[in-house]
């Protein structure tokens, strides 16, 4: 599979390039990135990161019908965040960042108003900006946990599109998760008393089965507003844990839990600010027992609460000044004691804020908040941007974090830093 | 002039670009008299109706010019489909790459503001522009979202305001303030209007009784029996910037698919 697609994208890299250049377009860009930390923590002394990343996409339309997408990334790390190795990765199932991965390979079929989309692709629903609770496509990279990257899917989207409705149907055949923060680093919070019990990760357990979902959007004249269902896997995996071994170790596994989930978003443009809600509901699936993960004897099955998460935000743009503050919240149904990596969870019962300025064409500031309504978690970032040429970017970062170690984003309170990116796009 | 002439969407006159998104500028031939039309709202009907064509697809360089005289280019490709009130039109960019894949899709209407939706790569979405958005400058550019709208012309009223040379070309000085039912950030516009080819020469856009843009057309040719400006330039009086549209590969009466001008088009790359 992982040689078939690596074939595969070489075979539209190169073909894509011997083409008519009107059928052809392409961009990357070549980044670093280095992290200051002032403070170390208990699992993390690392003070000072960097991070590389190089990305080529090339877009090719040899007819009107039909497009190919594909997209290579390379990256490095001072930190251990990628893979030593040189393997191809296309599955995006690892702990680590691959340190060479297909970012997209998919062909695109069009006819009148149907699209169907086959390969490693994008995928996103919802209108909210902070949290999308219907996004059940859309696995991230937290590795850096509040600066999290969107992961593709491998799977076969259908769309079609008639006047004001459009409907949309998703198949992916196997999970594509969440990607973790590693656990001897600083965005993983450790207990204490893994000084004393050591602390062994025992991977993952990752589901069989396919994963569906299906989204209806009507977009009306100044409204618009969407229902969506799926029935799949958590691309966000619970924490099963164990004490095994001697001496003993905790071992945590993360596994997927089988859910389905109903969402439903809206738009409401007014004269005066956007109105935008979103909100899912999930629960385990009906039907299906809770199974213990293969692999995982010994450990307890695999469980997730039945809850609602929801976003409601207001936008408003006045000149050059763009302006989101909203609500995140959650409404448990069934409580089943489940311990998971959520962090759309995490930031339920906040208020979120984010304002943003454009000085003049080269130059951005944008300010952002989330804030627990407890006050025991607290987020703020300030960001600086500026372009140089037709290529460079600089953006300067400043991310402070307050609050307690039992708060989802309190936790991280020893992770406050600032941060350096230069961008150079081709 | 009959009804549907008159019907047949004017680019706006609060807006600038508009003109190159409806190709605005057009005639027939030169030295036309224009029979029984001498009332001002009959003036920007004829203007449009010499300009329209059922579509229209062209390359665009955008040149900022900040404060300080630094030059900031962009590059766009603009399709549209439709005769102008109706039309609905797609606009992407080609670079700087940075922005490279950002597109706009422009759905306009006869009696009320256009639908707008911006796609934005690097995060793999969409988003409505909201009607309170649409004072905003466009892309770092001197263009707001609201200029990058076409309107009918019967959602403004007229007022001839006399005759001026523009670039040595006789004019017709308009003013045009929109009806109560049209939202806009103008309070109102003057559009100057040549004589020879109902080209437009000039648009300055008022918010109360201040000029805050001014749209300058040049290099007007004719393109396939229609009189366009290969360059628009406006400036944004408030802040002293100035962004100058250069059109390239210029093409009236293209075969467009109306399947192209959809929020699921607007996806693929």
């Amino acid at each position: 599979m992982r040689r078939a697609s690596a074939l595969a994208l070489a075979l539209v890299l190169v073909c894509a390039r011997g083409t008519n250049s009107q059928t052809l377009t392409q961009r990357g860009f070549a980044e670093g990135v280095v992290f200051l930390f002032p403070q170390t923590t208990s699992n993390d002394a690392t003070q000072v990161v960097g991070d590389g990343l190089v990305r080529e996409e090339v877009f090719w339309k040899p007819a009107a019908w039909l497009r190919f997408a594909a997209g290579l990334d390379v990256r490095a790390s001072s930190h251990d965040e990628v893979e030593p190795g040189w393997r191809f990765d296309f599955g995006d199932r690892g702990i680590q960042r691959p340190r060479l991965s297909a970012r997209r390979l998919a062909g695109t079929l069009t006819h009148g108003g149907l699209n169907i989309d086959v390969g490693k692709q994008f995928i996103r629903w919802g209108k909210t900006d902070i949290v999308t609770p219907t996004d059940r496509f859309a696995p991230r990279d937290f590795l850096n946990v509040i600066s999290s990257e969107l992961l593709p899917v491998i799977g076969a989207r259908a769309s079609y599109q008639r006047g004001a409705e459009a409907f949309e149907g998703v198949w992916v055949p196997r999970l594509t998760p969440s990607r973790l923060p590693l656990l001897g680093q600083r965005w993983t919070s450790v207990p204490q008393e893994a000084d004393t019990v050591p602390i062994v990760d025992a991977g993952s357990v990752f589901p069989t089965g396919a994963q569906a979902g299906a989204r209806w959007s009507h977009v009306g004249a100044g409204f618009e507003y969407s229902l969506s269902f799926f029935h799949g896997f958590n691309h966000l995996p619970t924490i099963e844990s164990a004490v095994a071994g001697v001496p003993p170790a905790q071992v945590l596994l993360r596994a997927y839990p089988a859910i389905r989930a109903y969402g439903a978003d809206a738009a409401l443009p007014t004269h005066w600010f956007t109105l935008k809600v979103e909100a899912e509901y999930f629960t385990l699936r009906p039907g299906d027992a809770p199974a213990t993960p293969p692999g995982g004897e010994g450990l307890p099955p695999v469980l997730t609460d039945d809850y609602v998460l929801y976003g409601i935000q207001l936008e408003r743009q006045a000149g050059e000044w763009v302006f989101i503050g909203g609500y995140i919240g959650d409404v448990v149904t069934e409580n089943r004691s489940a311990i998971a990596f959520a962090p759309d969870r995490g930031l339920a019962k906040s208020i979120v804020g984010r304002a943003s300025y454009t000085v003049d064409p080269r130059r951005n500031l944008a300010f952002e908040g989330v804030v627990h309504q407890n006050g025991q978690g607290l987020y703020a970032k300030f960001e600086y941007s500026e372009s140089r040429g037709q290529h460079w970017r600089v953006t300067l970062s400043g991310v402070g974090i307050a609050g307690s170690d039992t708060d989802f984003i309190g936790q991280y309170h020893r992770n406050s830093n600032v941060s350096t990116t230069v961008r150079y796009s081709f | 002039m009959s009804s549907a002439s008159a019907r047949s969407g004017w680019g706006p006159p609060a807006t600038a670009i508009n003109a190159l998104i409806v190709a605005t500028v057009a005639t027939l031939a030169f030295s036309v008299t224009l029979r029984g039309a001498d009332t001002a709202r009959d003036i920007v009907g004829e203007s449009q109706r010499r300009a329209d064509a059922k579509s229209q697809r062209y390359e665009g360089l955008l040149q900022v010019f900040d404060r300080k005289g630094r030059i900031t280019d962009k590059r766009w490709t603009f399709e549209r489909l439709g005769s102008s009130g109706q039309s609905k039109a797609v606009l992407r960019f080609t670079a700087p790459p940075e922005v490279k894949g950002v597109a706009l899709l422009v759905v306009n209407h006869p009696d009320r503001a256009s639908d707008q939706w911006m796609w934005t790569p690097a995060i793999e979405r969409e988003r409505r522009i909201a009607l309170q958005d649409r004072s905003t400058r466009f892309f770092g550019t001197d263009f707001s979202f609201e200029d990058l709208e076409e309107r009918d012309v019967d959602q403004y009223d007229y007022s001839l305001a006399g005759e001026e040379v523009v670039d040595g070309a006789a004019c017709w000085k308009i003013e045009s303030t929109p009806k109560q039912s049209k939202s806009s950030q103008y309070t109102k516009a003057i559009v100057w209007i040549r004589k020879d080819n109902y080209a437009l020469a000039r648009i300055e856009n008022f918010i109360k009784s201040d000029v805050v843009r001014r749209l300058q057309y040049s290099d007007i040719r004719n393109v396939q029996g229609i009189w366009t400006a290969r360059q628009l330039e406006m400036s944004d009086l408030r802040v002293g910037s100035r962004t100058r549209l250069t059109l390239d590969r210029l093409e009236y009466n293209v075969n467009l698919n109306d399947a192209d001008f959809t929020l699921l088009a607007i996806r693929r790359q």
